[in-house]
């Protein structure tokens, strides 16, 4: 059984449809892609995914169990979804250990020598236990991305999710990304990913979903949807020089 | 006896209540210092509320309170209310006047902070699983307390200076005692001057302690 299945999921906003007809799965251990341009409804279906917003209607199975409905346990569903934000989302007033032990200690019980050494060990796998005491305003945007990955993982979700882990970092940092992405899928972390950048996609899987307008157009093989001239849209998209760094 | 022998005579035979007068100003001071930055957080959480209802009376009762002058409000508790059957004494309306408007004012300033907050950081909060409570208490409240520390401090300040007008609903504090002072001897210039001596003294104390504060809690936001 898939991770999670989503099916028929709808988000509306007032008379505005933002997502429609939504299905997908994404498997124990699989790196699944989401992209689409900007205000496809990326981070709609994400807020969605760990109830940050709540679907219109459809159902969210998460290992079997319904997650979509108004009687769930949102935080414990939370705290099984490692979500890192575009823009880091460092808790600026603590520093890098801080950010990393808060929710071990409040969420999870631990003690403070429990919380650090699992921090501590979480952040060395990102080589930023250098950094600890550094908060995030001291910390470049690379840096700042791992702190926020090292977070997630710190609480031992059952999936990472990503939302444009490389939108707010420059190329090389990019690269950095798709490496840290593909050593924690051979180290068994699911994972979905959203973004437009379609060299950050190749990185790191064979297959995309593409999501437009709401509704995913496509889920198939990056290199069939960059030679698809067939969809206007998908050919926009996948076959735009821009997007093929 | 020359002026300023006559004015040492009464300063010395009336420091014990002057000295008394200084406690009464530290203690209403100090008071409503810590009353009105508690209730002002009371009043901030309440302020920003996701409830409406909550949230236009709260911002309703800041209004009211920084638009309402200290000196009417203390005036309508202290002598108006004993129309309508309630005495208090001078002290417990002082300490209750001064919170409510206080409190008003540290709100403000907390509001002002909270506008400057990186909501993302509240939102990956709330992604964490952290119940709205948890993220007011370990994530907004600290931040809003870090970036208010100069305007908390200065209200401190305010307060010190501000607790001079409770003289006026018959508060013994230094103010007032520097008062029977002057005009025990008609000596007001030299009174009044050592007056705001002993007021600067109290605030250059407050400044050192401020700035100390500040640059310990205050962390690298750039």
């Amino acid at each position: 059984m898939a991770l999670i299945q989503v099916r028929d999921l709808k988000k509306i906003y007032g008379d505005q449809v933002v997502l429609s007809d939504i299905n997908f799965d994404v498997e124990d251990g699989a790196v699944r892609v989401l992209m689409g341009s900007s205000g496809s409804g990326k981070s709609t279906l994400l807020h969605c995914l760990n109830r940050l917003e709540d679907p219109t209607s459809g159902s969210i199975l998460f290992r079997g169990k319904e997650v979509a409905g108004l009687d769930v346990d949102v935080r414990a569903l939370r705290k099984q979804i490692g979500f890192v934000f575009q823009q880091f989302a460092l808790y600026s007033h603590l520093t890098v250990l801080e950010n990393v032990t808060l929710a071990l200690k409040v969420l999870e019980g631990m003690k403070k020598p429990e919380a650090n050494e699992k921090a501590l060990e979480t952040l060395s796998k990102f080589d930023m236990t250098i950094h600890q005491h550094k908060y995030p305003a001291q910390l470049s945007g690379g840096q700042q991305q791992r702190v926020a990955i090292a977070r997630a993982l710190a609480m031992d979700p059952a999936v990472l999710v990503l939302d444009e882990p490389t939108s707010a970092l420059d190329p090389i940092m990019s690269r950095d990304v798709a490496d840290l992405i593909n050593r924690l899928h051979e180290a068994g972390i699911t994972m979905l990913c959203v973004t437009h950048d379609l060299a950050l996609a190749q990185n790191i899987s064979d297959t995309v979903m593409f999501l437009d307008k709401g509704v995913i157009r496509a889920d198939e093989k990056i290199s069939i949807l960059m030679s698809d001239t067939s969809d206007p849209d998908i050919h926009a998209f996948f076959g735009n020089k821009d997007n093929k760094k | 006896m020359n002026a300023w022998k006559i004015f040492e005579t009464d300063l010395i035979t009336q420091m014990p209540l002057i000295l008394m007068g200084l406690v009464n100003t530290l203690k209403l001071a100090g008071l409503v210092s810590v009353t009105g930055l508690l209730f002002g957080i009371v009043v901030f959480y309440l302020s920003i509320s996701k409830n409406v209802f909550i949230r236009s009376v709260t911002n309703s009762y800041i209004s009211f309170f920084i638009g309402m002058p200290l000196i009417v409000l203390l005036f309508l508790m202290y002598y108006g209310l004993p129309q309508w059957g309630l005495r208090m004494d001078p002290f417990d309306v002082a300490a209750i006047g001064f919170t409510l408007n206080v409190a008003a004012y540290n709100a403000a300033y907390m509001k002002t902070a909270y506008n400057g907050l990186n909501f993302i950081q509240l939102e990956a909060a709330s992604a964490q699983g952290f119940s709205p409570f948890q993220i007011f208490q370990l994530i907004t409240l600290p931040q809003v307390l870090k970036l208010s520390v100069p305007a908390l401090t200065n209200q401190v300040i305010a307060n010190l200076k501000d607790s001079s007008v409770a003289f006026l609903i018959q508060y013994t504090e230094f103010f007032a005692r520097m008062q029977e002072l002057a005009a025990s001897n008609f000596q007001f210039f030299k009174a009044y001057l050592l007056t705001a001596i002993v007021y600067l003294a109290m605030v250059s104390v407050i400044v050192i302690f401020a700035r100390a504060i500040e640059r310990r809690v205050v962390f690298p936001t750039h």
